[in-house]
C-alpha cells in the first residue's frame, strides 16, 4: 500500500489538508497543537490503496515532546510520499524542519499553504528560485484540495526526485579548526547513524553517553553548547540566503499580530469579554435556543417514531413486559438523551468559534501569570475549554504539556471541568428545584468545577507534581473571521459522536439497566423497581451516602451507573421513575411517591456529586493510557474523595447551618496538611546534606 | 541586557542565548532566535511575567525565565 505522510509545523494546516485529501471530518483548530496523535484513512485513488497520515505538528528533528516524538518516528519510519506542509508566512521557520530532512536524505515535497492571505499582506513569492532542496514545491489552499484532481494526482506521484542540486552541508571545518580539543565531525555523524539505526530518540542518546560526558571539562561542555548553536546558525543563514532571493515581504511585516491585540491583549477587555461571552452561551444553549430546538426534535421524535412504533405493538402484542421494555427502556433512554443534542451541537459551535478565531492563543497569553500560580501554564486555558466538550478528548490532549509533570496535572485536573455529558443531570435536577433560576445553579456548577480544578493543581504543584518552570513558548495564530462551513463540520462530527454513544453506550447499558430494575432474583418481571436486583444492592450501599443526603437506592444506582458515562444518569432515573419525556422526569424528581427523588439540599448534593466524580469509563482508559495506572487510581480515589466531601459540604450546609460546613473544611485541610507533610518526608528523608536538613 | 528587562516596542538584537538550560536555548534557536536576528517586546502580561515578542515574522509569547535566556542589544 502507498503511503503519504503529512508533516510539518504545528498550526500550518495539516489536519485540513488531511481533511481535504480523504473527505475526513478530523478536528482542526486556529491553535497550536490540536493534533496530538497520528490519524490513518486509507483511499482508493485508481484501483490503488493509499493510505494518508496526518502527523502531530513539530518544529525540528530534535523532539520536545511526546507528539513531537510521533511525529519524528513516523518522518523516519514509513516509506512513501511525506509531504512537508509550510504555511507561506512563516515560511524560515517551516523550512527549518525541511531542511533538517535533507540533512537525513530524506525525501518530501514542499506544499505551501495559505499563500493567498501572504499575498494579501503585500508578500510574494518565487517558486522557481525556493527549489533550494531540488524538491517540488506546489502552492496548495489546504481547504480546498481535491484528491482526484489533475495538480493533486501529480503531487503524490513524482515525489521521488533526486537531489542533485541540493546544496547545503553542514561545514564545520573553521569551527573545528579554533576549537582547543577533540570532538570532530564523525562523532555527530556517528551519533546520528545510531539513532537512525536503532530508532532512538535524544533522551536515550544523552543517557547512552552520559558517562562520556560527565567527565568534561568546563572549556570541552562550552565547545559542546556553542557547536550546537553553530549548527543551528548555520542552517538559518543557509534559509536567510534562499529566501532573501525568492521571498519579498513588507517590510515589518508580523504574521499573528493584529490591530485588535492592542484591545484583546488588555486583561481588563478581555476578561469581561470572555466571561460575558461564556455566560451568554450557557444562556444561549441550554436556556434560550437549546431547548427551542430540543422540543422540536422531541416532538418529531415522538410523533413519527416513538408512538406510531407503540401503537403498532399494542396492536399486535399484550405482553406487558415487552412494551414496557421498548417503551421506558429504549425509548426512554434515547428520548431523555437525544434530546440534549441541540446543545451539545451548539456548544461546539461556541467552543469552535473560540478555537478558529485565534482568540485562545490570545486567552493563553493573558491567563498565564494567573495559572502560573497553580503550577499550570496558558496553554492550559485549551485544555480546560476543549474539557467543556469533552473530558476524555482533553484529557488525551493534555500530552501536549511542555513537561511530564504539567502533563500528569492537567490529566489529573481535567475530570473536574464539567464536560457536555453531565449537563442532561444539571438542567433537569436544577430546573426541577430552581425553576427561573436553574440557569445561575449551572452556572455556578461550571464555576464550582473550574474552582475545585485550580485547587487540586495548586495542591499538585505544592506536593508531588511540582513544576520547575512552565516553559510557555506559543505560537500567536493570526485572527481570522467566522467559517461557517468549519463550524458546521465540528458540529457534525460532535453531533455524530453523541449520536453513537447515545445508540452504543447509553443504549446498551440502559438496556441492561431497566432490566436489572425490572427484574426479581426469581428472574420475573416487576414494574415495581424497589423489588429488582439492582435496587437490592444499592439499597445495600445506600447507607455510605446517608451523610450527603443521598441514601436511596435509586440515586446510588444512577451514580454507580454514571461511572460508565454521564449521559446514563438521566437515563437511570426516567427508568427507576417509569417516564418517557424530560418534563415528566422534572416532575416526578420533586414527588414523594417516585423512587428516585430529591428535596432541595439533596438535589444540590447530588448535582456537586455529579460534577466532581469519575467522569466516564472512557475517561479513565485514557488516563491510564497517558500517565499510568497509578496515576488513574489516584485520580479516581482523589474525585470520589473530592465529591464526597464537597456534597457533604454543600448538604450540611443547607440543612444544618454555616457550621458544619466550616468544621468540615478545617478538618479538611488539617488532614490534607498531614498528607503534603507525609508525602514530603517520603520524597525528601531527612539527610544531612541540604541546607533545610541541617537547621 | 536580557530581553526580560527590554522596553516595550524597541527592535533589539540577539548576542547571545544563555545556555544553562540546554533544552530550552536549543528549541529558541530552532524557531529562529540565532545571534544576530531582531526581536521585538510588543506587549507584557500584568505580572509581567510572560512576553508576547515578535521574530523571524512571527508572534510568539514566551515566559520571563526564556526571555532572561535571551541576551539582546538594543539596535
Amino acid at each position: 500500500m502507498y503511503k503519504v505522510l503529512i508533516i510539518g509545523n504545528p498550526n500550518v494546516g495539516k489536519s485540513t489538508l488531511f481533511n481535504s485529501l480523504t473527505k475526513s471530518s478530523e478536528h482542526t483548530g486556529n491553535f497550536h497543537g490540536v493534533t496530538v496523535e497520528e490519524k490513518r484513512k486509507i483511499v482508493f485513488l485508481n484501483d490503488e490503496k493509499i493510505e494518508f497520515i496526518d502527523t502531530p505538528g513539530l518544529y525540528s528533528m530534535n523532539t520536545f515532546s511526546f507528539e513531537e516524538e510521533v511525529s519524528k518516528n513516523l518522518i523516519l519510519k514509513t516509506n512513501g510520499t511525506r509531504l512537508v506542509l509550510a504555511d507561506a508566512n512563516s515560511l524560515r521557520r517551516n523550512l527549518y524542519l525541511a531542511l533538517q530532512m535533507k540533512e537525513l536524505n530524506l525525501d518530501f515535497k514542499l506544499l505551501i499553504n495559505n499563500y493567498d492571505y501572504f499575498i494579501k499582506k503585500g508578500g510574494n513569492i518565487d517558486l522557481n528560485k525556493l527549489r533550494i532542496f531540488n524538491s517540488e514545491v506546489e502552492i496548495i489552499d489546504a481547504k480546498h484540495v481535491c484528491l482526484f484532481e489533475k495538480k493533486s494526482k501529480k503531487i503524490f506521484k513524482n515525489a521521488k526526485k533526486t537531489q542533485k542540486n541540493y546544496e547545503f552541508k553542514l561545514n564545520f571545518n573553521d569551527f573545528q579548526k579554533k576549537s582547543s580539543f577533540f570532538v570532530q565531525e564523525y562523532l555527530i555523524d556517528f551519533v546520528k547513524k545510531v539513532k537512525l539505526k536503532y530508532n532512538l530518540n535524544d533522551e536515550t542518546i544523552v543517557r547512552a553517553f552520559n558517562g562520556i560526558f560527565d567527565n568534561l571539562s568546563e572549556e570541552q561542555i562550552e565547545f559542546i553548547k556553542r557547536f550546537n548553536k553553530e549548527i543551528v546558525s548555520a542552517r538559518y543563514q543557509y534559509l536567510d540566503k534562499v529566501l532573501n532571493d525568492s521571498i519579498t515581504t513588507k517590510k515589518d511585516y508580523v504574521y499573528g499580530a493584529s490591530k485588535w491585540d492592542k484591545i484583546l491583549l488588555k486583561p481588563i477587555f478581555m476578561f469581561p469579554a470572555f466571561l460575558l461571552f461564556f455566560f451568554l452561551s450557557i444562556y444561549i444553549i441550554f436556556f434560550a435556543l437549546g431547548p427551542l430546538i430540543s422540543d422540536f426534535l422531541i416532538f418529531i421524535l415522538d410523533k413519527l417514531i416513538m408512538t406510531p412504533f407503540l401503537n403498532l405493538m399494542y396492536s399486535i402484542s399484550s405482553n406487558i413486559w415487552l412494551i414496557e421494555f421498548v417503551k421506558s427502556g429504549v425509548f426512554s433512554s434515547i428520548n431523555t438523551v437525544l434530546s440534549f443534542l441541540p446543545q451539545v451541537c451548539l456548544l461546539f459551535v461556541f467552543l469552535t468559534l473560540l478555537e478558529d478565531s485565534g482568540l485562545i492563543a490570545r486567552l493563553s497569553f493573558i491567563m498565564d501569570d494567573f495559572l502560573s500560580f497553580f503550577g499550570l501554564n496558558g496553554k492550559s486555558i485549551y485544555i480546560i475549554l476543549m474539557g467543556l466538550g469533552c473530558n476524555t478528548m482533553s484529557t488525551a490532549a493534555s500530552r501536549n504539556a511542555d513537561n511530564k509533570n504539567l502533563k500528569i496535572k492537567t490529566a489529573l485536573i481535567n475530570p473536574y471541568i464539567s464536560c457536555m455529558a453531565r449537563l442532561p443531570v444539571y438542567v433537569i435536577v436544577a430546573s426541577a428545584f430552581f425553576g427561573a433560576k436553574a440557569y445561575f445553579v449551572v452556572v455556578g456548577l461550571y464555576l464550582l468545577g473550574l474552582m475545585v480544578a485550580l485547587i487540586m493543581a495548586l495542591i499538585l504543584n505544592k506536593t508531588i507534581l511540582k513544576n520547575k518552570s512552565s516553559n510557555l513558548l506559543l505560537e500567536f495564530p493570526a485572527l481570522r473571521g467566522v467559517d461557517v462551513k468549519h463550524i458546521y463540520t465540528v458540529s457534525k462530527i460532535n453531533a455524530k459522536d453523541f449520536i453513537s454513544r447515545v445508540f452504543g453506550v447509553v443504549l446498551s447499558v440502559g438496556i441492561i439497566v431497566w432490566i436489572l430494575t425490572h427484574t426479581t432474583f426469581s428472574f420475573a418481571y416487576t414494574e415495581f423497581v424497589t423489588d429488582s436486583i439492582l435496587y437490592f444492592f444499592a439499597d445495600k450501599l445506600a447507607f455510605l451516602f446517608a451523610p450527603i443526603g443521598l441514601n436511596s437506592a435509586g440515586i446510588v444506582t444512577a451514580l454507580i451507573v454514571g461511572i460508565m458515562a454521564k449521559e446514563l444518569i438521566v437515563s437511570t432515573l426516567s427508568i427507576s421513575n417509569n417516564v418517557a419525556s424530560n418534563t415528566a422526569l422534572i416532575a416526578s424528581l420533586t414527588a414523594a411517591t417516585s423512587v428516585v427523588h430529591f428535596n432541595m439540599a439533596s438535589a444540590v448534593s447530588f448535582l456537586v456529586f455529579t460534577l466532581l466524580y469519575c467522569p466516564c469509563i472512557s475517561n479513565l482508559a485514557v488516563l491510564k493510557k497517558e500517565v499510568g495506572t497509578f496515576y488513574m487510581w489516584f485520580a479516581i480515589i482523589s474525585q470520589l474523595t473530592t465529591a464526597y466531601l464537597m456534597s457533604f459540604i454543600f448538604y450540611q450546609g443547607i440543612t444544618k447551618g454555616i457550621v458544619y460546613p466550616i468544621i468540615t473544611i478545617i478538618v479538611a485541610t488539617i488532614i490534607l496538611l498531614a498528607i503534603i507533610y507525609i508525602i514530603k518526608k517520603v520524597k525528601h528523608p531527612k539527610c544531612l546534606t541540604c541546607n533545610k536538613c541541617r537547621k | 541586557m536580557s530581553l526580560f528587562d527590554v522596553k516595550l516596542n524597541t527592535e533589539c538584537v540577539v548576542k547571545d542565548i544563555d545556555s544553562n538550560d540546554e533544552k530550552t536555548s536549543l528549541r529558541l534557536m530552532e524557531l529562529g532566535v540565532i545571534v544576530g536576528s531582531k526581536i521585538i517586546v510588543k506587549n507584557k502580561s500584568s505580572f509581567k511575567k510572560t512576553l508576547l515578542v515578535f521574530f523571524n515574522s512571527t508572534c510568539f509569547t514566551i515566559k520571563d525565565e526564556i526571555a532572561k535566556s535571551i541576551l539582546v542589544n538594543y539596535v
